[in-house]
């Protein structure tokens, strides 16, 4: 029975859950039980769109018969073989409803797992519905309190964002991930969360940003006293007069290189834009005040 | 009465009655009568008096901070008096009354002399004067000027370098180099220590609440098992003690055999004894 042609397999299965005048209510069990070797056969066969939809159904089936587990994990492995038929609506389809059900059976760690490989099959296809996966899958680790787990999703999510060279985005993640981190006491990542938001924003030529960031983020304790912050307000000084040389010199130091990969190559990117600009403005504003002497 | 009490009492009344002490009106008349000058010339010979007890003392000085110190003050006194000096000198050439012809050129002399007794006093500059030659002695009482105890020693003599300390210091120089360079390959390999030992101690707390899941699931399976265990235990007991069983399959066995026999050796009433036997059969098994 077992290595029986998959199609007929199927064609059993539907017939025992297809109501009729003969029967009244439909078996689940023994055609979940045949839709799960159809679809392995058709998986072996390397047929992945039947092996897809007879994952479907062994999911259906298995919610029917009220064991969600198991209906959550043969939706995945439909997303999964739907990733190789390169059908991203559907990828983002079924690991969303493997998600709810993970949350129905009470463990919030498979459904953001399960969010968190959805985003990743669909970061170079669909990027902003990765990131909306991705955002997901840290709201539901926060609401269980599990953000420790959350670091890894943030920091995915921030590559996405900067690779589409989104960068407020990205730096308002990176202080949700310094939150996040706060919440569990991890205050190196912390630090280099805020950090690497300031490098962002520099990046992004945002310099006004990245003062008002640094200076926000300096009424932190944790990160006041640490090695990031000295860094981070040597970095401004050197902006503020301007001083290329000395702005290379510290993205090459080693507290960059702590931080992640993309941040890194954001940093050794610096300076982006005019510094005369950024000394202009400074200049301008220390002129005005003398005005105002004169007016008095 | 003790010698105080007397010496206190003594003063006292000399003090009441000091207005008929016609001497010391006297003497005072004289000098508030000789006025402004002798006044002024006794101050400055006070000032004088004192500026050359300090100059003695800096001879006998051994911290040098303190010797400058001083120094300093008996030129402030220097120059103050000199600047006084021509106020003595007008006073000199006042008339006043009730002094003679003679005195009255002393005074002249009095001023000159004053003049270079204050310029006499020693106040660490002197060796300066001596070098710098006369002119220089005499404009560096006019002029404003900072001394400097150490001048005429900067000469070329201190700062000449000979070869040994040249190479003493790029030596010294070469060795600072390294060490900063070996101190930085330090610091660079600390910083990534630090790092990674930041990222193993956030591991481990994250991993703690997933090892306390573990944990209770673990115990729980533990404790699934052995209840099942000992259901498991209780069931193959209660099978192999049940002698039923055994006694079914040898009775079947048995029955069989027979209702073959008579099949084969008797076909049609066997037929009939067959059903009886199975019905029988039947009830003793239920």
């Amino acid at each position: 029975m077992a290595a029986s042609d998959p199609d007929k397999l199927i064609a059993k299965a539907d017939k025992l859950t297809k109501l009729s005048l003969t029967r009244w209510s439909a078996d689940w069990k023994s055609a979940t039980v045949l839709y799960e070797q159809a679809a392995n056969a058709y998986r072996i066969a390397k047929n992945y769109e039947k092996a897809k939809e007879a994952f479907e159904k062994a999911s259906k089936g298995q919610e029917m018969i009220s064991s969600p587990w198991d209906a959550a994990k043969h939706m995945e492995s439909a997303a999964a073989l739907a990733k190789e038929l390169g059908k991203w609506n559907e990828v983002a389809d079924f690991y969303r409803r493997a998600s709810e059900l993970y949350v129905v059976c009470g463990r919030s760690q498979p459904a953001s797992d399960a969010l968190a490989k959805g985003a990743r099959a669909l970061e170079d296809a669909a990027p902003d519905e990765a990131i909306q996966l991705y955002t997901d899958a840290c709201a539901i680790l926060e609401e269980d309190g599990r953000e420790q787990m959350a670091f890894d999703l943030y920091r995915a999510a921030t590559t996405a964002y900067v690779k589409l060279e989104k960068y407020t985005d990205a730096a308002a993640f990176l202080l949700r991930l310094g939150l996040a981190a706060d919440k569990c006491n991890a205050t190196n990542s912390q630090c280099k969360a805020y950090l690497s938001a300031i490098i962002v924003y520099l990046y992004a030529h945002d310099f006004k940003q990245a003062e008002k960031c640094y200076n926000d983020c300096s009424q932190i304790d944790a990160f006041l006293r640490s090695d990031h912050c000295h860094f981070a307000s040597k970095l401004l000084s050197a902006y503020t007069e301007g001083d290329i040389e000395e702005i290379k010199r510290l993205a090459q130091s080693s507290t960059i290189s702590n931080l992640d990969h993309t941040i890194i190559r954001l940093a050794r990117k610096l300076p982006t834009g005019d510094l005369s600009g950024l000394k202009a403005d400074a200049s301008r504003e220390e002129e005005e005040p003398l005005d105002e002497n004169d007016l008095t | 009465m003790t010698v105080i009490d007397l010496i206190t009492r003594v003063d006292a009344i000399c003090k009441k009655y000091d207005k008929y002490d016609v001497d010391k009106h006297r003497e005072s008349d004289n000098v508030s009568g000789d006025d402004a000058f002798a006044r002024l010339y006794g101050a400055f010979e006070s000032q004088l008096d004192a500026a050359l007890l300090k100059s003695e003392a800096v001879a006998t000085e051994k911290n040098r901070a303190t010797a400058v110190a001083m120094n300093a003050e008996i030129r402030r006194t220097k120059t103050h008096l000199l600047e006084e000096l021509p106020k003595l000198q007008r006073l000199a050439f006042k008339k006043v009354k009730g002094l003679s012809k003679e005195e009255h050129e002393a005074r002249n002399d009095l001023v000159s002399a004053m003049k270079d007794r204050i310029q006499a006093i020693p106040d660490g500059s002197t060796t300066a004067a001596k070098t710098g030659g006369g002119t220089a002695s005499a404009s560096s009482y006019t002029g404003i000027k900072f001394d400097s105890t150490f001048d005429g020693k900067f000469n070329d003599e201190y700062f000449q370098k000979t070869e040994e300390s040249d190479k003493f210091r790029q030596e010294y120089e070469m060795r600072r180099m390294n060490q900063d360079q070996g101190l930085d390959v330090i610091a660079e390999g600390l910083g990534t220590l630090k790092e990674m030992a930041h990222d193993m101690n956030e591991e481990l707390d994250r991993q703690v609440p997933l090892m306390d899941e573990i944990d209770d699931k673990v115990d729980r399976a533990n404790a699934d098992l052995k209840n099942t265990n000992v259901r498991l235990k209780e069931t193959v007991h209660r099978l192999r003690s049940s002698r039923n069983f055994c006694i079914d399959i040898i009775l079947l066995i048995i029955i069989l055999g027979i209702a073959a026999y008579l099949y084969n050796v008797h076909a049609f009433s066997t037929l009939a004894y067959l059903r009886i036997m199975c019905l029988s059969l039947a009830s003793i098994h239920v």
